[in-house]
């Protein structure tokens, strides 16, 4: 018996040895990321500016809209977006307050909003974003004689945010120890204004990033009266813009939050197509670059900035006929919404639509708002599109191959412009 | 006797003595007490040889059946006593089962005299023994309590032959003068012998005689008057006696005193598991009660004759209690003899430096003492699987009634171990956080006796076999279980030597066969409470040593270890079963790899060495690596890994016992001790953080923000969530790609170590964090609300809930923990809520305002609620009518009162096996 349970003993701790060890247990697989249906929209009230909130959804559904402010929801309503899909909300009717922020929860992912703000000789136009990311950017800022130029920050959240600034000018890296660990309170919005920190700075770009909790920033440039509003976004390699024909002094600017150079490309399509490398150039870290479009061409066309590095290209008008500055888009999509995308009273508006894919693709445009009938027309491969737009909530695009659509609205001597929101079908 | 009275030396007449002209000598009157069961006859025979002169009247004292013409018989002491003649000067009470030499009165009559005292007795021997010494007349305590100073069996040598003041001398024999004894009516006849002498001897110095003893008259008592100075008249007698010679100013405090004494003396004895003094002590002081008119009585009686102060009695007694101290010395006796088989510290021996399990058990002792420090002075953490004990009429009500609080509330039964939790916390008088801590300090020398004992019975006597213990709490499975924060883990293993040793008997040992059937009962009961599947460890043990031809070892005794177990830990087992069998469900732990290689090394070499050493490591060695290889494979769920990793543990303290048996330089000897070191050692630096090997942490506190910033309704539940699942508190469960639980926020306890199957509530409960973790609910407060979650506690490295949580509207992120990340749900309910306000935590149920409404309770449904309860979801509601919502659970109370079945059959057993000992 002793050499048997010696045996038993080897045997056991052979099989000690061979056998691996136990797996350690791990959780469940995780689950995708899904944003949730919100929009966070700057709102401007007073000062003889009103804010009106269009908001579009696939769907009949709820629409609860909470405007914050220094902690609280000092407004808040709950409507539809009705059979239409859409409605107007005019903030002005919900609540008298300042420049705060309004978080909507809306009825489903396919869903969006946008804000329109509106003056006696001012009009601005942007899309809400509906989610916030640790890094934006933000290029086009300007603080010369007569323009002012503001960041808003807007913390919807149940906890605080803080963010840090990285200016850069045309003087280089701007130091100002206010742009360090700037508190947002939850449930609140924050401006800074950029003429009372850098005054006489010609090119200003803002590179924000977010420590803890989550902020969206818009930039909001007011000239001689007129305004315009344009999302911080994040920087990426490869973007697409849609320009409008008809409008003089069109720029287009490109910045980069990079600290190190970045070359990038523009490839332009135009009347005769597409022409690749159009123009190219190296920025700067933290620099900006600035192109007349109005030298390549006054007709509808459309440009795709390529980079080796990331870069946010902003479109801006700016004429006696009107300001208006509008982020380009990063993705192409085949459905896209336009949020508040109509022909202003007395003025007009327009779609632009790019197709830059390899396939023509045919386009049904649909007006969002009681008995609207929809449109399809064709565009063909590396070509754009404008269309002038009807009275509507905003406008629903859907693609037979991916587009980038935006739309432009003037009026006196108003202008606004907003790239359009594509939706992913998931 | 008849050697010593035939070498009596030749007796001393006293009148053969007297010289002319001097006073003629004493008359004495012999008064025999009868005795039940004592010769009259011969006691008169032996009475009449004695040496004394004039010869002294006989008076016998009892019913007897036809004395002697020369003999007057009297019904009582006391009328003997008030009859005797004015001419008499003494008396000399004498018990008719005492057999004084023939010199015995003359001794005391001539010492009496010349010490000028009142009361004298006799040095008594007990009768039919070579001279051994019963009574040299005593001291005692302030409480009456005898103490002679002799030990047992001590031999008449004459080392007391010393004429002395004593504090009382015994009833049966005693010489008194005449005018005392009537003065003092005698003896009290409600008093047993001895404490009839303590009372008498007691009056006698408080009338202001001398009270001696004459070791020089030596009487040989039969003892049928049963003068052992044990049972509860005589300790009843000893307080009459108290009461009726000491001043009130005296009883004042000396009876308070008393009554502390005798409520240490129950504690203490139970400890020693005698329940008898308990009754003795009530007994007495019941006798008393009913006796104190006559008490009184004699008190006033004895007012006339005292004439000094009770400071008289104060200078022969003893400082103290005799009784405690007694009980000291011989629970200080049962401990070193655990440690030491040879009695060598009892007997203050040289061979204690010498003896083979003192050094060991010494230094075994010295690291649990450095391994337990941490838990003296900061107490158990709360950590890991150790968590804090319930109150105890909450824990037993649990485990009585039923209602698992974990997770969302389960109706199955908790683990085993909060019944005996609450025992203990009872036992301790309701601290169950002193119960806690003393447990733990208590599991250090538990486990080290445990082994120490073990090995010693299987033979292995060396000083290994002590500091073996310190592996079976700290080695290969038990180690990595403490390090991961297992309380239970650390119970079972201090226990699980005691359950072997239950199932194993040796021919040396005392216990009876009831006693062992009793023990195994409550060893299976005890180790089971910890560690349920652990039960079988101890009859595989017993299967393993008779295969290698141990005979000790008893299956049947085994399979009543694993029985007991079964009963204790059915209830828990029937409600989870997975906890049993769900490889998932497993904690984890992995056991380093060089833990069977020095086990195998140190067993191998043992094959080769003595008999003992070699059955005990073989058996060792097999369960070791069994155990650890158990704990490898994926069989079976927690409860089958924690036992296995016990028992790797419990295997390699058996090989290290036998491996460091004795040290020589014999190769194989050596081989066997090398590694057996080195087992040690790594063991040893285990439990060198102070905490037993257990981690350092304080969840609880950490999260006491819970209650600190509770809502009227008391604190909610807390979601803990980590990727780690280390991180978590006890039992986690799988969340999308995280795990997390929900605890107490109140305060997280033992019961909740374990989490109950999933229910219906915890199954909502995981939808709502899969699309929380998502980031696509931006209310998750409200998502969470119905759960009772007023907190959201993220751990460990940032993960998916971290990045869904700082886009959202209602949890609001709160610093309150440098090292995780706290929310507050601003949306957040209490678990109990009614119209307008909410009921709080009672016991195991909820308690408030009764109403006409209902409750919400944010608890999974069941029927077992009162009253009126109605599924509302998942959840459930009760009618406020009465004020109160409890459960009661439909089987929990069966199985509760199998288990102190259980209990009571192996009390009984004990009991049983005493009483036939």
């Amino acid at each position: 018996m002793r050499y048997a349970a010696l045996l038993l003993v080897l045997a056991l701790a052979a099989l000690g040895a061979v056998v691996p060890d136990p797996n350690v247990p791990s959780p469940g697989p995780a689950v995708g990321s899904e944003s949730p249906a919100v929009a966070v929209c700057t709102v401007q009230e007073g000062s003889g500016r009103s804010t009106t909130i269009a908001v579009l959804s696939t769907a009949n559904g709820q629409v609860d809209l909470a405007l914050f402010s220094g902690g609280l929801a000092v407004g808040t309503l709950q409507t539809s977006t009705g059979a239409s899909g859409s409605t107007l909300i005019p903030v002005g009717d919900i609540a008298a307050v300042g420049t705060v922020g309004a978080l909507l929860e809306l009825p489903n992912p396919t869903s969006t909003a946008g804000v329109l703000v509106g003056g006696a000789t001012s009009f601005s136009a942007e899309a809400c974003p509906a989610a916030a990311s640790q890094e934006t950017f933000l290029p086009g800022g300007s603080t010369v004689a007569g323009e002012n130029f503001a960041m808003q920050f807007m913390n919807p959240f149940a906890g605080e945010a803080i963010v840090s600034l990285r200016v850069v000018s045309e003087a280089g890296l701007e130091s100002n120890e206010r742009f360090d660990s700037l508190v947002v309170p939850p449930r609140s919005s924050r401006s800074v204004d950029f003429n009372e920190l850098l005054p006489g700075r010609e090119r200003l770009s803002i590179s924000v990033s977010t420590e803890l909790g989550r902020v969206l920033a818009v930039g909001q440039l007011d000239v001689e009266g007129e305004s315009s509003v344009w999302n911080a976004v994040t920087a990426s390699d490869d973007w697409f813009l849609p320009i409008p024909a008809g409008q003089p002094s069109r720029t287009l600017l490109i910045g980069t939050p990079s600290a190190i150079e970045v070359d990038y490309q523009v490839d332009f399509y135009g009347p005769e197509g597409l022409e690749e490398a159009l123009v190219t150039g190296v920025l700067s870290g933290g620099g900006q670059a600035e192109l007349d479009l109005d030298e390549i061409s006054l007709e509808t066309s459309a440009v795709r900035v390529v980079s080796n590095g990331p870069v946010v290209p902003v479109f801006r008008i700016d004429s006696p006929e009107g300001l208006a500055t509008t982020t380009a888009s990063p993705v192409e999509a085949n459905r896209w919404m336009l949020p508040g995308a109509s022909s202003r009273p007395g003025g007009f508006g327009s779609l632009v639509i790019l197709n830059a894919s390899i396939e023509d693709a045919v386009v049904s445009i649909r007006p969002l708002r009681e008995r609207s009938s929809i449109r399809e027309l064709p565009v063909l491969s590396d070509s754009v599109l404008e269309l002038t737009v009807e009275s509507a909530d905003g406008y629903l695009i859907e693609s037979t191959s991916p587009i980038v659509a935006m739309w432009v609205a003037r009026t006196g001597a108003a202008t606004g412009a907003a790239m359009g929101v594509p939706i992913d079908d998931g | 006797m008849s050697l010593r009275m035939a070498d009596a030396s030749t007796p001393q007449v006293a009148g053969t003595q007297t010289t002319e002209g001097s006073p003629p000598a004493p008359r004495v009157s012999i008064i025999i007490t009868s005795v039940e069961g004592a010769e009259l006859d011969t006691a008169l025979a032996i009475v009449r040889r004695q040496a004394y002169e004039p010869f002294p009247e006989l008076v016998i004292v009892g019913d007897v059946g036809e004395p002697p013409d020369d003999v007057e018989v009297y019904r009582t002491l006391e009328e003997a006593i008030a009859k005797t003649s004015s001419e008499v000067d003494y008396l000399w009470i004498l018990h008719s089962d005492a057999r004084p030499r023939p010199d015995a009165l003359s001794k005391l009559v001539t010492e009496t005299e010349r010490n000028e005292a009142s009361l004298a007795g006799s040095k008594l021997l007990i009768a039919g023994t070579k001279d051994i010494l019963e009574s040299v007349g005593s001291a005692t305590d302030v409480f009456g309590e005898p103490y002679s100073g002799l030990e047992e069996g001590e031999i008449d040598l004459q080392q007391y032959d010393v004429v002395r003041e004593v504090a009382f001398v015994r009833s049966a024999s005693m010489l008194v003068r005449r005018d005392l004894a009537q003065g003092l009516r005698g003896l009290d006849d409600l008093l047993p012998p001895v404490a009839a002498g303590l009372d008498f001897s007691q009056r006698a110095r408080l009338a202001g005689g001398r009270v001696i003893i004459v070791p020089s008259s030596e009487v040989y008592h039969q003892g049928r008057c049963n003068e052992a100075g044990t049972g509860w008249r005589e300790q009843a007698g000893r307080l009459r006696a108290m009461l009726t010679a000491y001043s009130p100013l005296t009883l004042l405090w000396v009876l308070p005193y008393d009554f502390l004494v005798s409520l240490l003396d129950v504690i203490g004895s139970l400890a020693l598991l005698r329940g008898s003094p308990a009754v003795r002590h009530v007994r007495s002081w019941a006798w008393n009660t009913y006796h104190l008119p006559s008490t009184i009585g004699l008190r006033r009686r004895f007012s006339s004759v005292r004439s000094t102060g009770d400071e008289e009695l104060f200078r022969f007694q003893a400082r103290g209690s005799v009784r405690l101290r007694e009980l000291g010395s011989e629970l200080t006796a049962r401990v070193l003899l655990a440690f030491d088989d040879d009695q060598a510290i009892v007997r203050g021996s040289r061979r204690m430096t010498t003896s083979p399990g003192i050094w060991g058990a010494a230094i075994a002792l010295l690291v649990v003492l450095v391994g337990v420090r941490g838990l003296v002075f900061t107490g158990v953490p709360d950590v890991g699987f150790s968590f804090p004990f319930e109150s105890p009429s909450v824990a037993l009500n649990r485990w009585f009634n039923g209602w698992n609080e974990t997770g969302l509330g389960a109706p199955t039964s908790v683990h085993p171990v909060v019944g005996l939790a609450g025992a203990v916390s009872t036992v301790l008088l309701g601290f169950e956080s002193a119960a806690r801590t003393l447990m733990t300090i208590g599991f250090g020398l538990i486990g080290v006796l445990g082994v120490g004992m073990l090995a010693g019975r299987l033979g292995v006597r060396g000083p290994g076999r002590y500091l073996a213990g310190i592996v079976a709490l700290s080695g290969p499975g038990v180690g990595v279980l403490t390090g991961s924060g297992s309380w239970l883990g650390l119970g079972a293993a201090a226990f699980l030597p005691w359950a072997v040793l239950a199932a194993i008997t040796n021919t040396g040992e005392r216990l009876t066969h009831w006693s062992r059937h009793g023990w195994a009962v409550i060893a299976g009961l005890v180790v089971a409470s910890f560690s349920p599947v652990l039960a079988v460890a101890p009859l595989v043990a017993v299967v393993i040593l008779r295969l290698l031809g141990t005979r000790g070892p008893r299956l049947f005794l085994g399979v009543m270890v694993v029985v007991a177990g079964a009963i204790a830990s059915a209830a828990f087992l029937i409600g989870d079963p997975a906890w049993l069998l769900e490889v998932d469900r497993r904690i984890g732990l992995d056991v380093e790899w060089f833990w069977p290689l020095l086990i195998a090394l140190a067993t191998l070499p043992l094959a080769f060495i003595g008999v003992e050493a070699r059955r005990l490591g073989l058996t060792g060695g097999i369960l070791s690596l069994a155990g650890l290889l158990i704990a490898q494979l994926p069989l079976g769920g927690p409860g089958v890994e924690e036992s296995a990793l016990v028992i790797g543990s419990f295997g390699a303290a058996l090989v290290v016992a036998a491996g460091l048996d004795s040290f020589s330089a014999d190769a194989r000897r050596l081989a066997a001790v090398l590694p057996s070191m080195a087992i040690l050692l790594l063991a040893a630096l285990g439990v060198s953080n102070g905490r037993l090997g257990l981690p350092e942490g304080e969840i609880n506190e950490r999260f006491d923000f819970a209650t600190t910033l509770a809502e009227p309704g008391g604190p909610g539940r807390i979601l803990v969530a980590s990727t780690e699942r280390t991180d978590l508190p006890g039992e986690s469960r799988s969340g999308p790609g995280f795990w997390y639980r929900l605890i107490d926020g109140e305060e997280m306890t033992l019961d909740e170590v374990w989490l109950a199957e999933r229910g219906p509530g915890e199954a909502r409960l995981l939808s709502a964090l899969e699309t929380m973790s998502t980031g696509s609910d931006l209310r998750p407060g409200q998502s969470l609300a119905p759960f009772a979650i007023d907190w959201v506690v993220l751990l460990g490295p940032s993960f998916s809930l971290d990045e869904a949580l700082v886009a959202q509207l209602d949890l609001v992120p709160t610093p309150l923990d440098p090292d995780s990340r706290v929310f507050e749900n601003s949306a957040g309910r209490p678990i109990a809520r009614v119209d307008g306000g909410a009921w709080l935590r009672d016991g195991v149920g909820f308690a408030g305002e009764p109403g006409p409404g209902l409750v919400d309770l944010a608890i999974n449904h069941d029927d077992g609620w009162r009253t009126d309860p109605e599924p509302n979801g998942w959840s459930m509601t009760v009618s406020a009518e009465t004020g109160q919502a409890s459960f009661e659970g439909s089987h929990h109370r069966s199985f509760a009162a199998a288990v102190a079945g259980a209990l009571l059959v192996g009390l009984l057993l004990l009991v049983v096996g005493r009483v036939r000992r």
